[in-house]
Order: structure tokens, then C-alpha cells, then sequence
């Protein structure tokens, strides 16, 4: 009979550390290898959509239904939209530049680093998708049994012959 | 794509971009391209998580990822010949 690496014990302390950083409660528990493959695979999602949209397609205030999902990769999405904030929108990184507005209205600025249309879109989903993955990498990590990744380790709960 | 490339108005736009801060430059143009990175990544994160042997991973999430390239690629071009052969195949009224 297979032997069975994930039990019906919840880690929360896998779930919080996988939060902290993607792949780190796979790592802590024992299970290096596996925590090292999903944190490659969220980090391409997260970075990858830093690199098409800017830091600008993390933005808690303005975009903070995206925010909730793009929050599973943790720490990471919330500095990345604070360095939003202190690099962007306060100016420092790039002059700010004046929106069309009603004349009688408040004149609104942004900065000239500000995403728009495609890569904007992109860029948010990437990261949206990072986190969403790495909310399943996480519980994964509170129901993985630790140490349970040897060489001649058995079949997943449920996956049958299915890779 | 191939034409702006041959007249070289993407690279100065490359050139004078800065990763991370700005948005990557002329993304209405190649945007189609990121299904790939992002079928690879889902396709990575899913499989470290789903494989029972680790060394099976490399092998199943490009299979995955292909899987979900292929996909896409498939309802696009059926997308393509439902709006642009077949709808206006039909009568006006």
C-alpha cells in the first residue's frame, strides 16, 4: 500500500510561515525541495508581473480588490505597494504629471511611471495569480506531513496515477 | 511585431526603460506573448504541490503548461473562424 504524505493534521504554523515567504513552510517542515520548486513558481508569477506593469500594479488604496488577492503572496505585496506609495506616487522616482479634469474640479496628478492599458493589466494579474497560488501553497504546507518528500516517498492523497 | 522590430522602434524604447519602476514599454503590441511566462508559472507553483515524486516535476508542469498554451491557442482560433468566417457568412436579415 502507497505510503500517504498528507494526513488530516492542520499546521498552522506551515500556513503562516508559507504566508511569510512562498515555499517556506514546505521548507521548515523538512520538505526543501518542494518549498524551493513552488516559491520558483510563484516568485515567476510575482516578479514577472513586477517586470511588465512596474510596482505600480500593486496598489492597496487604488486597487484594493486586486490587492486582497495579490495579499496571498504576503510581506512582498504589501512592500511592494508601499514602495508604490514612497517611489511613485509621492513623485520621487518620476515627475508627476498632471490629469485632465473638469475645470472646476481639484487638479489631480500621477506619475509619469504610472501603468496603463496592457502592461498595467498584466502586471496585476500576474501578481493576482501569485498570490491566489500561493494561498494553495501555503495550505498545502498545513496539511503536507514534514519530511514526507524522500526519494522513494509515496503517492499524494487522492491523485491516484495523475502527475 | 516583425515590422516594428525591422525598423528598430521597440529597442530605444527597451533601452530607456527601467525594470521594476516603469511599465514594461509597448505592451499593446507583444502582450499575447505573456500567456507563456504566466501558463509556466501556474503550470510550476501547481505541479510543486501536486507531483507525489519531485522528480517528476519538471516533466509535468511543461506538460501543463503546454496543455494550457495549446488551449488558449485552440479557443482563439476558434474564436477567430466563429467571428471572422462564420458570423458573417450569415444573411444581413
Amino acid at each position: 500500500m502507497p505510503a500517504n504524505d498528507s494526513d488530516s493534521t492542520f499546521r498552522p504554523l506551515g500556513a503562516i510561515l508559507g504566508w511569510v515567504f512562498p515555499g517556506l513552510g514546505h521548507i521548515v517542515a523538512g520538505n526543501t525541495r518542494r518549498g524551493f520548486y513552488a516559491m520558483a513558481g510563484v516568485l515567476t508569477l510575482f516578479l514577472g508581473g513586477l517586470l511588465v506593469g512596474g510596482i505600480d500594479c500593486v496598489d492597496r488604496k487604488e486597487a484594493g480588490l486586486w490587492f486582497i488577492g495579490q495579499a496571498g503572496c504576503g510581506p512582498i505585496a504589501f512592500a511592494t505597494s508601499a514602495a508604490n506609495d514612497a517611489l511613485l506616487k509621492s513623485g520621487w522616482a518620476a515627475p508627476m504629471v498632471e490629469m485632465p479634469s473638469p475645470a472646476d474640479g481639484p487638479k489631480v496628478y500621477v506619475s509619469s511611471f504610472k501603468g496603463i492599458a496592457h502592461s498595467n493589466e498584466f502586471g496585476t494579474l500576474f501578481v493576482f495569480l501569485a498570490g491566489l497560488l500561493n494561498i494553495c501553497v501555503l495550505l498545502d504546507a498545513a496539511v503536507h506531513a514534514p519530511r514526507s518528500d524522500a526519494p522513494s516517498g509515496g503517492r499524494r492523497s487522492g491523485e491516484g496515477a495523475r502527475a | 511585431m516583425s515590422a516594428i522590430l525591422s525598423h528598430g522602434m521597440i529597442a530605444p524604447l527597451f533601452l530607456a526603460w527601467t525594470p521594476f519602476l516603469q511599465p514594461a514599454p509597448n505592451a499593446e503590441v507583444w502582450w499575447w506573448l505573456l500567456l507563456i511566462p504566466m501558463s509556466f508559472g501556474v503550470a510550476m507553483a501547481y505541479k510543486a504541490i501536486r507531483v507525489e515524486q519531485l522528480s517528476d516535476w519538471p516533466r509535468a508542469a511543461t506538460k501543463m503548461a503546454l496543455q494550457v498554451i495549446g488551449a488558449v491557442v485552440g479557443i482563439a482560433v476558434g474564436l477567430y473562424l466563429l467571428v471572422i468566417v462564420l458570423l458573417p457568412m450569415l444573411p444581413a436579415e
